[in-house]
């Protein structure tokens, strides 16, 4: 188990809808990377995120607090968060933390994809 | 079954303990999104220790079967200060939304994750006791 190696990507698939895929452990220092890829999307002008966390099965309450402080960053300019591909642990300590109730959970990034922008992915 | 592990403070031992959770988990054949849950307490319970309890904690993991469900018991024992489990709030999404500080849900999410928790502490000694069972009771 390689957990605590975090491999992150972070890109802009259309116009103003940019996708982090993260997959590790989401400590402190996963948080922040994850934090850090969001913020550089939004600078580019990413008003809808989507964080993928295809590969990621441990986190902590410490690194879902960061993510807590993107969701926010995310309303405060009206944009929106959304995630896919959560085990049923993280969905639940999502749900617990509050992250689903302000951001929007999709099974896969096809059907995230689909949702957000309107548009089947090609 | 027992385990015991002498953890130090040192970056990410709390997965040290997560692993063992996993193995002990699988030997016990334990659904795998019950023992993601468990690992996930489990990770809670080793930063509250590493955070509050000012040096080294002890891990014990054990399987129990005097139950008509098997489950797993995980213990994660500190030295520190102490603390009085029930003036501890339950932390909810609309108490730190908007806070500068979104910290503090370590013991929630042990009690929301897990199914059965005691916290025994007083100065000195601080025990987190957690059962997992292997599946759903009936």
């Amino acid at each position: 188990m390689n957990d605590d190696q975090m491999q992150l990507s972070a890109d802009i698939l259309t116009d103003g809808f940019g996708v982090i895929a993260a997959a590790g452990y989401i400590n402190n220092e996963g948080g922040q990377a994850i934090a850090d890829a969001a913020h550089e999307l939004i600078d580019k002008g990413c008003a809808t995120l989507l964080i993928d966390l295809d590969g990621t099965r441990i986190i902590n309450s410490i690194g879902v607090s960061i993510l807590l402080e993107i969701m926010e960053k995310l309303l405060e300019d009206e944009g929106r968060l959304a995630f896919c591909n959560l085990t049923p642990t993280i969905s639940k300590t999502f749900e617990i933390m509050g992250l689903v109730q302000y951001a929007s959970v999709y099974p896969d990034r096809e059907t995230a994809h689909a949702a957000l922008t309107g548009h089947a992915v090609e | 079954m027992e385990v015991v592990l002498h953890l130090p403070v040192v970056p990410n031992v709390e997965l040290v303990a997560a692993k063992a959770v996993e193995t002990i988990g699988s030997a016990l054949g334990m659904p795998q999104t019950r023992i993601e849950a468990a690992s996930v307490a489990m990770v809670e319970a080793c930063l509250n220790a590493m955070e509050h309890g000012g040096g080294q904690m002890v891990v014990r993991m054990a399987t129990d079967d005097s139950d008509d469900i098997p489950s797993l018991i995980i213990e994660v024992e500190d030295q520190g200060p102490g603390f009085d489990p029930a003036v501890v709030p339950r932390n909810s999404a609309s108490r730190v939304h908007g806070c500068t500080t979104k910290r503090g849900w370590g013991l929630t999410l042990i009690r929301e994750l897990m199914d059965e928790v005691q916290i025994r502490s007083h100065p000195g000694r601080t025990l987190v006791r957690m059962r997992k069972y292997v599946e759903n009771a009936p």
